[in-house]
């Protein structure tokens, strides 16, 4: 079994400000991988420069995603190449549906894997298949892009949206933050759902509420930038008696 | 706000001049597109008793396009209601000006007058300069006005990109999202693909 991710001396910083410090990590094809950490260890820093946000800078390292240079890729050849991030705060954008968003993105994936367009009919009963999958009314559909909804109803958003493009990688941010158990449940449904042998799952968090319901293979302690400690789930109930201190 | 002395606003030449009457209602809009340099001159007078106005306006200026839109609002009878947004996208070297002017003369008390531009630049060589005005001289009135000059929501765009959207779609539609506010029903937007 194949790593599906390899990230090597991974340095990165915003402005001046270095954050990640030599990250190293291998996330093997078919697991989910948890990264904990306190406030300010490097976890948005990791999942901004996973995925492409402008303004990260990598100032040394590397990552191979599926054995290609995920340094070279935009944001959206990214998504093409099968990965997902969950947002922690995921954006309002009014006056565009649901379901504009999600064919344009649905087909934007199509068209890089050199497939025709999904037409109306087809489309709409996949949208509706995996929004009764979350849980989401389906007058949501019809709603512009989480303008307007509760927490819970946004976290559903970002599940549903993973269920529409089914990542090989989804990266969950945070996303057991203010959530309630009802809804927790779901986005775990979601995630364990997706598990299969050529998928994988990296969840950032600093809570362990989430990985009740996702049990990871193996917990990475990101601090100060570096890994600093790796295990089995046994290092989720450590940090929940001692915190980070220890490490 | 009710400094200095109440004057009856000018009715600048060249204005499209419109006086409503006691529970007369209108609705204009305008849609400047790409192309069309071109002045937007209106003088509304709610001259009756619970006069109705509103206006929604949207400019595109994808290259060395002038625009100057003036609006001035008279609200001179009381419980009138008034309410305008204009929204735009600028681009290239096109200079955009906005003028919008609400004035509540003495004893229109009642009135409802809520005034919005907001402005996207999307190229350093385009100007756009807007100025609201509002002149209150009665009491017992309710007016907001507000006005933004900036760029599209990169938050946005990140997380459009993100699901696979490609920049110049993802552009396209947050311009859309932008402009949603002032789009008419039935009317067919124009290709953003200029931008």
């Amino acid at each position: 079994m194949g790593n599906l991710l390899e990230i090597k001396g991974l340095h990165a910083r915003v402005g001046d400000k270095e954050i990640l410090k030599g990250v190293d990590l291998c996330l093997p094809k078919g697991e989910v991988h948890a990264v904990m950490g306190p406030n300010g260890a490097g976890k948005s820093t990791l999942n901004a420069v996973l995925t492409g946000r402008p303004d990260y800078e990598v100032t040394a390292g590397s990552i191979l995603f599926d054995g290609k240079n995920l340094l070279e890729m935009s944001p959206e050849e990214r998504s093409h190449a099968g990965i997902f991030l969950s947002f922690q705060y995921p954006v309002e954008i009014p006056g565009v549906s649901i379901t504009a968003f999600m064919k344009a993105a649905v087909n934007a994936h199509r068209k890089a894997a050199g497939l025709p367009e999904m037409k109306g009919a087809e489309f709409m009963k996949l949208l509706r298949e995996k929004m009764a999958f979350v849980k989401m009314k389906p007058e949501f559909a019809k709603r512009e892009v989480n303008v307007g909804f509760s927490g819970g109803e946004k976290k559903r958003n970002e599940i549903f949206q993973m269920a529409m493009l089914e990542p090989t990688l989804s990266i969950l941010d945070e996303t057991d933050s203010g959530l309630d158990v009802d809804a927790l449940k779901i986005v775990a449904d979601g995630v364990n759902a997706l598990r299969s042998p050529e998928k994988s799952s990296i969840i950032i968090t600093h809570y362990q509420k989430l990985l009740e319901y996702v049990r990871p293979d193996r917990v990475h302690v990101l601090k100060d930038g570096r890994i600093v400690a790796s295990g089995g789930p046994e290092l989720i109930e450590a940090i929940e008696n001692k915190g980070f201190e220890q490490f | 706000m009710g400094q200095g002395h109440y004057t009856v606003p000018e009715t600048p030449s060249g204005s499209q001049v419109y006086v409503l009457g006691k529970g007369e209602r209108l609705e204009l809009d305008f849609q400047i597109l790409p192309g069309e340099s071109k002045d937007v001159d209106i003088f509304v007078d709610l001259a009756g008793e619970g006069a109705e106005f509103s206006l929604k306006g949207l400019y595109l200026c994808g290259a060395a396009e002038k625009v100057n839109i003036r609006t001035i609002v008279h609200h001179r009878a009381p419980r009138c209601r008034s309410s305008q947004l204009v929204n735009g996208i600028a681009s290239g070297s096109s200079n955009v000006s906005f003028y919008g002017a609400v004035v509540v003369a003495p004893g229109a008390d009642g009135t409802d007058a809520a005034q919005e531009n907001h402005n996207i630049v999307l190229t350093p060589t385009a100007l756009v300069q807007t100025r609201p005005q509002l002149e209150i001289y009665a009491d017992d009135v309710k007016c907001s006005h507000g006005a933004t000059v900036g760029q599209l929501d990169a938050d946005a765009l990140f997380y459009m990109r993100s699901r696979g959207i490609p920049e110049a779609e993802a552009l396209h539609l947050l311009m859309l999202s932008f402009l949603s506010p002032v789009i008419p029903e039935n009317f067919v937007m124009p290709s953003l693909s200029i931008f």
